[in-house]
């Protein structure tokens, strides 16, 4: 019993377990919502326009989609630290900064599998809509309806990236406790302390979010496939 | 409408059509082998495809008042009522129940509108996909290939339907079929395709009867035989 206080006690004083997965959430959240505007955007966008290097952009989106976020980290870092060019912006230490590189991150990934599931659904849709007599913007919104579930899923999958994320949200935020810090950063400091078992109970914690979200992501894929007749 | 020494080539494929008449309010069937060309110039037609050369004359036909059943509908991932309605929606119309259920059991379907439509047989997604296009009363309806994949009782429903709305406001209908045995009922002309062209056109029985083509003649006999009405 004195156990278990005593660790709840050591997490949410000593690490600031609380307010680390509320910085966790709302850096998610935000990071998730904006990454899901602009890929969900230049993923439709990739697919229905035609340039000259267009593969080259597709494979350059496919390249960031595995991209360390570590690296993303130090670009943004070196980017917002003080003397950096965007320094006056005042956003180094802080989650709008950690919600800028976790956006360059994620952006990627959605616009990536957005890019994929459309260049498989818009040429149906697209003659669909046209035999139909719909408009252009009436033929982007069916588009956008008929691929809901998937664009669902490229923003799970963003998200389950983003509470995942380590690197680029220590470099750029800093670990600072009630602040800046967040599950996996606190994870980190924890393991540099030399204490186990708080982390791994963190641990377990993002593993049971990770869970929630493949839970869903799994729903909503049988959603797509369930009763269809071949 | 009509269409004029339109080209169009598709890999090795090469449509050519010099003079192709469709007369307003008329049924007209597009007959000919696998890959002859029938569904490339429906898709003219239709403007999902744009010619290399030539062009179609619409004669005041708006390209929203024409409308294609594909060979492979494509079903919205919605129920069978969200389907059909869409047309309408899309048109700002509103449609009414009497309206849905009138044409739902055209072809036995009243009991389906709540159901998720890719989940209906291969047959019923068709039905649902012919419905769907006449529900907004467009001009130019063109059916590929739908009519094949019927049971023959559909087949007569849809017959006698179409009938039935030619007497009352008459529509232009384009029927494709790789068989002429599903439109020679139906159609008051027909054109018969071959390679990318359209070597016949005529009425039905100008093209049964009458036509010397060796071409024509040889798929009609291999017609027969397969149906089993003349032996060998
Ligand atoms: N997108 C395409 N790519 C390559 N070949 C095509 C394409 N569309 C049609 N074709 C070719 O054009 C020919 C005519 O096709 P189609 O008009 O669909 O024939 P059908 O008369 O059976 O409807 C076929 O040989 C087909 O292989
Ligand atoms: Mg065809």
């Amino acid at each position: 019993m004195n156990g278990i206080e005593n660790l709840v006690n050591r997490l949410f004083s000593d690490v600031g377990v609380y307010d680390a997965i509320r910085v966790t959430l709302c850096m998610s959240v935000c990071s998730t919502l904006l990454s899901s505007v602009f890929g969900i955007a230049l993923g439709l966008t990739l697919e229905r326009f035609s340039f000259p290097g267009k593969r080259i952009v597709v494979r350059i989106n496919r390249t960031l989609m595995g991209v360390p976020p570590v690296v993303v980290g130090l670009v943004v870092y070196m980017l917002i630290m003080r003397r950096g060019p965007l320094g006056f912006l005042g956003l180094l230490f802080t989650v709008r900064g950690m919600i800028l590189a976790q956006t360059l991150i994620i952006t990627p990934i959605i616009c990536g599998m957005t890019y994929s599931y459309a260049v498989k659904t818009a040429p149906a849709v697209r003659v669909f809509a046209k035999t139909m007599g719909a408009s252009r913007l009436q033929t982007s919104l069916l588009l956008v309806k008929e691929m809901k579930y998937e664009l669902y899923f490229a923003m799970i999958s963003g998200f389950g990236r983003s509470i995942s994320e380590v690197g680029a949200v220590m470099l750029v935020g800093g670990n600072i406790k009630g602040n800046t810090r967040t599950m996996t950063t606190a994870i980190a400091l924890l393991k540099s302390q030399g204490i186990f078992h708080e982390g791994l109970t963190l641990g377990l914690l993002l593993l049971a979010m990770a869970f929630v979200i493949q839970c869903l992501a799994d729903f909503l894929r049988r959603e797509v496939r369930e009763e269809e007749n071949y | 409408m009509r269409i004029r020494n339109l080209e169009k080539r598709i890999g090795d494929f090469q449509l050519k059509i010099e003079d192709l008449t469709i007369e307003e309010g008329k049924i007209h069937g597009f007959v000919g082998g696998n890959g002859s060309g029938k569904t490339t110039t429906a898709k003219l037609i239709m403007d999902i495809i744009q010619p290399d050369a030539g062009r179609i004359e619409y004669g005041g036909l708006k390209l929203t008042d024409i409308t294609m059943t594909s060979q492979r509908p494509y079903l919205l991932h919605d129920t069978v009522y969200a389907n059909l309605v869409y047309p309408l929606k899309i048109r700002g119309r509103k449609p009414s129940k009497e309206q849905i259920q009138e044409l739902l059991a055209l072809f036995g379907m009243q009991d389906k509108a709540k159901q998720y439509a890719r989940s209906l047989s291969s047959g019923e997604q068709q039905k649902l996909s012919m419905l769907r296009a006449m529900i907004f009363e467009p001009k130019l309806l063109i059916i590929d290939e739908t009519l094949s994949n019927l049971d023959p009782e559909s087949v007569e429903q849809f017959e006698r339907m179409i009938l039935e709305i030619q007497k009352k406001r008459p529509v232009t209908w384009i029927m494709i079929s790789h068989r002429l045995s599903h439109l020679y009922r139906l159609c008051d002309r027909m054109h018969f395709f071959s390679c990318g062209r359209v070597i016949a056109s005529g009425t039905a029985e100008e093209i049964l009867f009458a036509n010397e083509e060796p071409e024509i003649r040889r798929f009609m006999a291999k017609e027969l035989v397969q149906r089993g009405e003349y032996d060998l």
